[in-house]
């Protein structure tokens, strides 16, 4: 079967994770403190207020659990495909008869499962009973936001994609990768619910790529959005993939007729 | 101390700065990006204030000079404490052993061997700059007192957090592995270090003060110069301890190091 190697990779990272116990069990505490600092710090800001601009307390904590445990969900190593250039041994993962960005793509994935169950699901529960979330809105509701969710793992995965790829071209992918992370961690929702920024910067952001990766899933789990906004915004979420894995395959492809390996 | 100390500070000093900063734009572009993800925490407070106005009576400003004691102390702290920070790393790959033959002190050398001036560079710049843009708009009046106590907090600060790293070190003596204690005790506890931590729940202000007191790096100093009335709820002696707190934790963990050393055991090789 042509997709039975890619299961493989994908069993391998997922296994691979279980390894290392208690490193994990320091990053589900690592998450949960995340979502409890920001919870603090808005419990300060509302002021016992029920509401700010029809956004409720409830609301925000929903945003920071789902955000910030999606967040750890969607982790994808960034160093993946450039150690790999640097060592040179990018040279035998072409000779192999599986397409490299397919094993990349098919560990994250296994990654992403793992963290689903081992690092979402206790986050989430810790979280629920330590301060509360709004229960989903509706069935159907909850199946967009599901469906909505891949997609913004899709936007994610595709940025770091082709990030990865421009180590054929530049040294310092460090930087690069960090600056994406910055860029990210401002402008997605991770750190400050979009519904608070300044009006004119929300206005901008919406022709970047970076609220369809948590805030998009997080607004369709709060029944924000009709049917008809979901789907348009789904459409978004699946133009940014396109336009960015055909970048990220650009810098792919030419870095890969460039590539010099050394040594023998 | 022997006569040549000095001297040699000075050679391992100008050494490591000249293989941090050999490659120079990558040098520029590296403490650009330490710089700019410092930043990220600061940037998204600064926008929910644009919306919010206040964090616990705190304004933006008084908020940015409260990061700036946090950052500054770090910056400052990086340039000494880099061979304590990577300390794991050393006893692990066997390092540790060529430190002991050589005919100089071992915290001397961890000290001055080397300087992760990327990190000291990103983290120090941010925090002058935070400085420079909230000192005058906090109602300090920086006189000569004010000016002093400034200059001592700071390294009170700086002491602190070497006194943590300086204990992380010689837990790795017994340990071998103490990563997971300085993301727990150290890097998690900083993370609330930004915020007044009145606003937070009980448990974690107890920990912030008499546990790993990140309290006496930036609240307690901010709260002095800046007398926010979220302070009444503390003792008021704590507003003038911050270089008491950082001697007496230095000496304490360098007492732990000396006596730990006897334990140290060789990884092999």
């Amino acid at each position: 079967m042509f997709l039975k190697p890619y299961f493989a990779f994908a069993k391998k990272s997922f296994l691979g994770r279980s390894a290392y116990r208690f490193d994990h069990f320091m990053s589900i505490l690592n998450t949960c403190l995340q979502i409890f600092i920001f919870w603090g710090i808005y419990q300060a800001l509302y002021g016992g207020r029920s509401e700010v601009d029809g956004i409720t307390m409830t609301m925000v904590s929903t945003s920071f659990i789902l955000s910030m445990g999606l967040k750890a969900v969607f982790y994808v190593d960034d160093y993946f495909l450039p150690s790999k250039v640097w060592d040179g041994s990018i040279a035998n993962e072409f000779l192999r008869p599986v397409s490299f960005r397919g094993r990349m793509l098919a560990e994250n994935i296994g990654n992403a499962i793992f963290n689903v169950i081992f690092h979402f699901l206790p986050a989430l529960l810790i979280s629920v009973l330590l301060i509360g979330i709004c229960p989903p809105e509706s069935a159907g509701m909850t199946v967009c936001f599901l469906f909505s969710t891949i997609l913004g793992y899709g936007v994610l995965w595709t940025i770091s994609f082709a990030v990865q790829a421009a180590a054929f071209w530049a040294i310092n992918i460090w930087s690069l990768a960090t600056l994406k992370d910055v860029l990210i961690n401002i402008f997605s929702g991770t750190m400050i619910p979009l519904w608070f920024m300044p009006e004119w910067i929300y206005e901008a952001l919406k022709i970047t790529p970076f609220p369809y990766i948590y805030f998009t899933p997080v607004q369709i789990y709060l029944g924000q959005l009709s049917y008809t906004e979901i789907a348009q915004q789904c459409m978004l979420q699946l133009i940014w993939i396109l336009l960015i894995y055909l970048l990220g395959t650009l810098l792919f492809k030419k870095g890969q007729k460039k590539l010099v390996v050394q040594g023998g | 101390m022997k006569s040549d100390t000095l001297h040699m500070m000075l050679v391992y000093t100008k050494t490591i700065m000249k293989a941090w900063f050999q490659y120079r734009s990558n040098a520029l572009l590296s403490s650009l990006t330490v710089f700019l993800r410092e930043a990220t925490g600061i940037v998204v407070i600064y926008f929910t204030l644009l919306k919010f106005g206040t964090l616990g009576g705190w304004n933006i400003y008084e908020m940015l000079f409260l990061f700036s004691l946090l950052f500054l102390t770090y910056g400052i702290m990086i340039i000494f404490f880099t061979g304590l920070r990577d300390f794991g790393k050393t006893v692990r790959d066997g390092g540790f052993d060529r430190f002991i033959l050589r005919p100089r002190g071992l915290l001397f050398q961890l000290i001055f061997t080397n300087a992760d001036w990327f990190a000291a560079v990103g983290h120090g710049g941010l925090g002058i700059a935070l400085f420079l843009i909230s000192a005058g708009r906090v109602g300090i009046q920086w006189n000569a007192v004010n000016i002093l106590y400034y200059l001592f907090t700071v390294m009170g600060g700086v002491l602190i957090q070497g006194a943590i790293f300086l204990l992380l070190a010689a837990l790795n003596i017994y340990l071998l592995e103490t990563n997971s204690l300085k993301e727990l005790f150290y890097w998690n506890m900083r993370k609330f270090a930004g915020y007044p931590i009145s606003i937070f729940h009980k448990a974690i202000q107890v920990c912030m003060i008499y546990v790993v007191p990140f309290a006496f790096v930036n609240y307690f100093p901010a709260q002095y110069l800046l007398r926010k009335p979220d302070m009444a709820q503390y003792p008021q002696l704590y507003l003038y301890i911050t270089p008491i707190v950082g001697i007496v934790m230095y000496l304490a963990a360098y007492g732990f190091w000396k006596y730990s050393l006897k334990f140290y055991k060789s990884s092999g090789n």
